[in-house]
């Protein structure tokens, strides 16, 4: 997959010094909340297309709300996701619908 | 500023938060990140932006609702506040059930500020406050509660159950934290945690860059929507802009006089992030009563 390397892979953050696997691959996270949000985020759009990996994740948001796409080959998923700040778990996921 | 702790110099509480933030301490990583920049900066950038941040010259009050715009009202917001545009009768019910225990509470704090002030203009607010939220003033003016557990009843959820339900997970961890704060903050701070607040039902927000209202108010003129349910909906509509108004004037003006403007933004802050575990409790209680 497809992740920054210098800043946290679903924040985008620089600050912290957290290392995680996801799928396999080693990733930099801010913390390990980012880090347990961000392989959430990756089991259920996995769970929910039925493909056994992602190529890249397109993020755009904060913690607010974040809008995303997961790209797969020539494919894209995009959902909307919102995560518990305290313990990264998904709190909302909506699958936006391509238009 | 970040967790409570006080530094004298912002060159000390630069170094204090880069020592959390090189562990990877998502409070203060999350701070950073919020608050001041996802970028990694050293100590010295870091202490003047940490100076800027809380010496920014608009005021506490606009800060605060500023704030609050962001969080709650910006762009993407809160899926609660979302939902609560029309509202659907299982939304309405998440609210009645875990609203009533955040109700309990906010009593409690408002009595600690009684408590704990010396100010009259203070005392007074707060007493009104009680007897707005929960006291009442006969049949005429029920307390925002009494209204509250009315909506649920008229959506066919009894008062006992409503009372006998216990908080979901989330809802307790905020409860937690406010109670913590009434019982070791300093009335101040518990005056911004908690009116700071209010400011979800400030109708003016929209003037100053809310995207959306609490609800919109159209329902209040549907009539298919039950009468308790408008009652609940407009009393807060109505009373909470002048409400929380004067309450943000009363933060300002006193945290200015006892110096602690930065206690009063950390413990805003943290309130906001409980109360936004609140409004998902309120969602997740609401999904208990979708297929009903
Ligand atoms: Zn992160």
């Amino acid at each position: 997959m497809k992740v920054r390397e210098a800043a946290c892979a679903l924040c985008n953050s620089e600050w912290g010094d957290h290392w995680e696997e996801v799928d396999g691959q080693r990733m930099f996270f801010c913390c390990w909340v980012c880090a347990r949000a961000f392989d959430h985020m990756v089991q259920e759009v996995k769970r929910r297309t039925g493909w056994e990996a992602l190529d890249e994740v397109k993020i755009e948001g904060d913690y607010r709300g974040r809008e995303c796409a997961a790209i797969r080959g020539a494919e894209a998923y995009r959902f909307r996701l919102r995560f518990d700040p305290e313990t990264g778990e998904l709190l909302v996921f909506e699958p936006i619908a391509s238009v | 500023m970040v967790c409570g702790r006080s530094s004298d110099t912002y060159s000390a509480l630069a170094e204090h938060i880069l020592k959390w933030a090189a562990s990877s301490d998502p409070g203060h990583v999350m701070w950073l990140n919020r608050n001041i920049t996802k970028q990694k900066v050293g100590e010295e950038e870091l202490s003047g932006l940490l100076e800027a941040f809380a010496t920014d010259a608009t005021t506490l009050a606009s800060w605060m609702k500023q704030t609050f715009i962001e969080r709650f009202y910006g762009p993407r917001p809160h899926p609660f506040v979302r939902a609560l545009q029309r509202p659907t009768r299982a939304t309405l019910l998440g609210y009645v059930v875990e609203h009533q225990h955040f109700l309990r509470q906010w009593v409690r704090s408002a009595a600690s500020v009684i408590a704990k002030t010396d100010r009259r203009d203070v005392t007074s607010y707060e007493i009104d406050n009680i007897v707005t939220e929960f006291g009442g003033q006969g049949s005429d003016a029920p307390a925002h509660y009494e209204l509250l557990l009315r909506m649920g009843e008229a959506l066919g959820l009894p008062r006992e159950d409503v009372l006998s339900t216990s908080p979901l997970p989330r809802t307790k961890q905020a409860l937690n934290f406010w109670a913590k704060l009434a019982e070791r903050g300093h009335w101040v701070e518990i005056m911004a945690a908690m009116h700071g607040l209010e400011l979800i039902a400030n109708r003016d927000l929209v003037e100053e860059g809310a995207s959306m209202r609490y609800f919109d108010p159209a329902i209040l003129k549907d009539e298919a929507v039950p009468e308790a349910v408008k009652d609940f909906l407009r009393e807060g509509y109505e009373a909470d802009v002048a409400h929380s108004e004067e309450a943000l004037a009363l933060v300002e003006k006193y945290a200015k006089e006892f110096g602690l403007q930065d206690r009063v933004r950390a413990a805003y802050l943290q309130s906001l992030d409980a109360f936004d575990l609140h409004l998902n409790a309120r969602l997740e209680r609401g999904r208990d009563y979708e297929s009903a």
